[in-house]
């Protein structure tokens, strides 16, 4: 009973606990963008079994997050970058929440500190379409789906390539339903994972994402994954045909034929313009 | 990747020194320069003249008027280049000039003096991008081998990257180009156009203290500058601006000057440049910068860039105002190394075009 | 006795100590309790806040152990911040809880009522300090019994939940039904509690 539970001195005091909680040992980097720094950790370990009391009989799981931490930017004068940073942040946040109150399968929101750039999010366990589809696992990863057997990777999910391109088109019908727009879609920015009602794909990265009842910037977004399955994922067209089948079912009849003329549009002249010098 | 060909670079391994000149007036400037290709790869820039058509604080310039002044000073101009280089017209390999993008009456009128002195002296003609002349002259230059460029000047804010016989644009302005608002941002101030603009703010903004809030809109790799030229010349509206730089008395504390707008835009816009610049690199994978435009010589934004290149562990390359303003010597650059891969303008074809993408031109010379 | 651990939290609040409670006699008086104390002047009122300085949540409304442990974290990270919303770091929890900033609302509907007779009772402490008695001082106001917090399951009320978080008609919730709806419930209402500072 004498024991203390926590280290004797806790954290430096004049560090935020959001970058304490960076420098923790169980702290994993996983990935460095331009604008922000991917991590695993723990919010909160388990306690001490001796402190658990009656309840350690059936201790809680403790599940990973994901933080994301968008950095100070030196270049930036310091209170453009805080204010950039605050909104970004919030802005990732809020497009989350309206994914999952419209029914995306999209991370949870763990912890928010906007004032020190950090996100927490839900850990998505399984492994991104890029990985699973045919062609993405030519790049170094560091968490091969398959280690070097001649293994499909998608055996340990249970499905087949068809059917997670239908399950992305089936979540960017529900996402443009809801007037948001990813911004970055590529099969990086989805996962698969065995959920409890069978595998499901989650969209991830909302860092461009933006609010818009367009049916130019929808048809863009498409347009963008389009290139991007192009550009990983040899004879792409026949998968890809299938995402926008599926898209158009979730859409609706109607909508979809105003998206698919605009996404003729947009392939033709491609995203750019001509322009004066 | 696989079952892709490899290209090869084309340009010709030479028997002896290639010269060439160049001569540029899509803008405002016209330059003449002349340059030789020296055996060992190395090119030597043997003049590189410039006049500037500079107009009362206030106004800009207007195509008819620019067409008039490099009409009237093209044959000084020309001559002070051949002299300076010590060159005749009659040792050089080929006319370089400028196709586009640009305005069109400066473009016409500078083309029909290319035009002429080939004919004249049985020179072979060639059409330049004058995005790629920038490239070009800002490689030979700095020396960067494979950099991600940002071509930042009156008429273009462009992010590029060079892949396969192409520079292709990873991000630009979905409006007005940076200079451009910088420049029409002067007007409303009342800054002097002479040397430029662009000068004039940059020293302004030196003296700025207080960062108003402007909106700041990057959209992937891309950037839209319209609406902050609105914001902040509404600002200099708002009834806390004082032209003068000074308060009423000692009680006018909140107070907004022109330095403070020029400061607040230079942060605002320039930050936002150095995104998408890094995104570029960090899409890429590339560690070096190269700026280049007229723009490009603004030293805040090469002091901004190089932080975030040194994050990065990268370099940034840049340029004075000899290289980055617009210059005949970076037309006569790309127009030689076309020229040594075997291309060349027929006289028929030898037209302007205002409009002409940077990632319309097949680039040869690079492997 | 139960209890997050937040190491990266200055010590002084890098444990929160909880319990369920159920079967509560005198959440009333509790009620009544509280209130006086805030009122007591001298070091009569110091001892009295003292006794009854913990969070007290109407756990009718929790959905989730991690949804409770978003809302403490959340309100600590804003007692670090120097952002409290309300005036300690225990009401703080229950701001948190609550979907809209009106912090009269958030104390009425995820405080305890003169009715309430499962509750869950929060006390964030000093992790470096040996394991106070929480629960035997949370014991000495509350009137009840401890259950283990998997009970939980069995005290929520999922309508009232969907009520006050307007879920009623939204498109993630309508189709579900069951534990994949609890679920989906449980997801929103968690990611709400965390995102609270940046809503707009």
């Amino acid at each position: 009973m004498a024991t203390s539970i926590g280290s004797s001195s806790g954290p430096p005091s004049h560090l935020s606990p959001s970058l304490v909680l960076l420098q923790s040992p169980t702290c994993k980097p996983i990935s460095q963008g331009a604008e922000a720094r991917v991590f695993k950790t723990y919010l909160s370990p388990p306690l001490p079994t001796a402190a658990a009391g009656f309840n350690a009989a059936s201790p809680p799981q403790v599940s990973p997050i994901l933080l994301k931490h968008r950095f100070k930017k030196a270049y930036r004068h310091e209170i453009l970058d805080t204010a950039l940073t605050k909104a970004r942040v919030a802005g990732e946040a809020r497009a989350l929440l309206k994914c999952l109150r419209s029914g995306v399968n999209v991370p949870s929101i763990l912890m928010v500190d906007a004032q020190e750039g950090m996100l927490g999010l839900e850990w998505i366990d399984g492994h991104s379409v890029r990985q699973l589809l045919p062609g993405g696992e030519e790049e170094e990863d560091d968490d091969p789906v398959t280690a070097d057997s001649g293994e499909d990777p998608l055996t340990p999910y249970c499905i087949d390539a068809d059917t997670i391109t239908q399950l992305i088109g089936a979540q960017l019908a529900k996402l443009h339903k809801a007037d948001i727009v990813h911004g970055d879609l590529t099969t990086s920015n989805m996962m698969v994972r065995r959920g409890r009602a069978g595998t499901e794909v989650v969209l991830i990265d909302f860092g461009l994402s933006f609010t818009s009842t367009l049916v130019e910037d929808k048809a863009v977004d498409l347009y963008v994954l389009e290139r991007a399955f192009a550009s990983t994922h040899p004879d792409s067209e026949p998968m890809f045909a299938k995402v926008l089948e599926s898209y158009g079912k979730g859409l609706g009849q109607k909508e979809w034929g105003v998206v698919n003329k605009r996404l003729d549009e947009v392939r033709l002249r491609g995203r750019k313009r001509s322009m004066v010098g | 990747m696989p079952g892709l060909l490899q290209m090869r670079c084309q340009l010709t391994v030479q028997d002896r020194p290639h010269l060439a000149l160049g001569l540029e007036g899509s803008a405002n400037k016209l330059g003449v320069g002349v340059i030789r290709h020296e055996l060992d790869g190395s090119a030597t820039v043997l003049s590189n003249v410039r006049h500037t058509y500079i107009t009362p604080p206030g106004e800009g310039f207007q195509p008819r008027d620019t067409a008039l002044h490099h009409r009237h000073w093209a044959l000084n101009v020309i001559n002070d280049s051949l002299r300076t280089a010590g060159v005749s017209v009659h040792a050089l390999d080929c006319i370089c000039y400028t196709k586009g993008p640009g305005m069109g009456a400066p473009l016409q009128s500078v083309a029909l003096v290319a035009r002429t002195i080939s004919l004249l002296y049985d020179k072979p003609l060639i059409g330049v991008n004058h995005c790629i002349g920038h490239i070009e002259m800002g490689r030979e230059i700095t020396g960067a081998k494979n950099p991600i460029v940002l071509y930042v000047s009156g008429g273009n804010t462009q992010v590029i990257a060079y892949s396969r016989q192409c520079y292709r644009i990873f991000g630009e302005t979905l409006d007005i180009a940076v200079g451009n608002c910088l420049d029409r941002f002067a007007r409303v101030i009342n800054l002097s156009n002479d040397p430029s603009p662009g000068y004039n703010i940059e020293q302004e903004a030196k003296r700025g203290k207080r960062l108003v809030t402007l909106p700041y809109a990057t959209k992937g790799m891309d950037v839209s500058l319209s609406g902050i030229l609105t914001s902040v010349e509404a600002l200099a509206y708002d009834k806390r601006f004082r032209q003068d730089g000074k308060p009423k008395g000692p009680e006018d504390t909140d107070i907004i000057t022109p330095a403070d707008l020029c400061f607040s835009l230079q942060e605002t816009v320039f930050a936002m440049l150095v995104e998408i610049t890094e995104r570029a690199m960090a899409h890429v994978g590339s560690k070096e910068v190269l700026i280049v435009g007229g723009v490009g010589c603004n030293e805040r934004l090469q002091e901004m860039m190089g932080i975030m290149a040194k994050e990065r562990n990268g370099q940034v390359f840049a340029t004075d105002e000899r290289f980055c303003i617009d210059n005949g010597i970076m037309i006569a650059q790309a127009g030689l190394l076309a020229f040594r891969c075997g291309i060349t303008t027929p006289l028929a074809k030898s037209t302007c075009t205002q409009r002409y993408r940077t990632d319309q031109v097949e680039v040869l010379w690079r492997s | 006795m139960d209890g997050f651990l937040f190491p990266h939290f200055p010590a002084p609040k890098s444990l929160a100590q909880f319990a369920l409670f159920r079967k509560v006699e005198n959440a009333a008086q509790l009620r009544k309790r509280i209130i006086g104390a805030a009122a007591l002047a001298g070091a009569k009122g110091e001892e009295e806040r003292d006794a009854v300085n913990f969070a007290f949540i109407d756990a009718k409304l929790i959905t989730s152990r991690l949804h409770l442990q978003t809302a403490i974290h959340q309100a600590i990270l804003a007692f670090t911040q120097d952002s409290l919303r309300t005036k300690y770091v225990h009401s703080e929890i229950l701001f948190y809880l609550n979907p809209t900033n009106n912090i009269t609302e958030a104390l009425r509907r995820y405080g305890i009522s003169d009715t309430s007779t499962d509750m869950i009772v929060v006390r964030v402490g000093d992790a470096s300090l040996p394991p106070s008695n929480a629960q035997e001082l949370m014991k000495d106001v509350v009137i009840g019994t401890i259950v283990p917090f998997s009970e939980l399951e069995q005290v929520t009320d999922w309508g009232a939940v969907k009520k006050y978080h307007k879920l009623n008609s939204e498109a993630a919730v309508r189709d579900l039904k069951g534990e994949e709806e609890r679920i989906a419930i449980d997801r929103i209402v968690t990611s709400t509690v965390a995102m609270k500072s940046v809503m707009q």
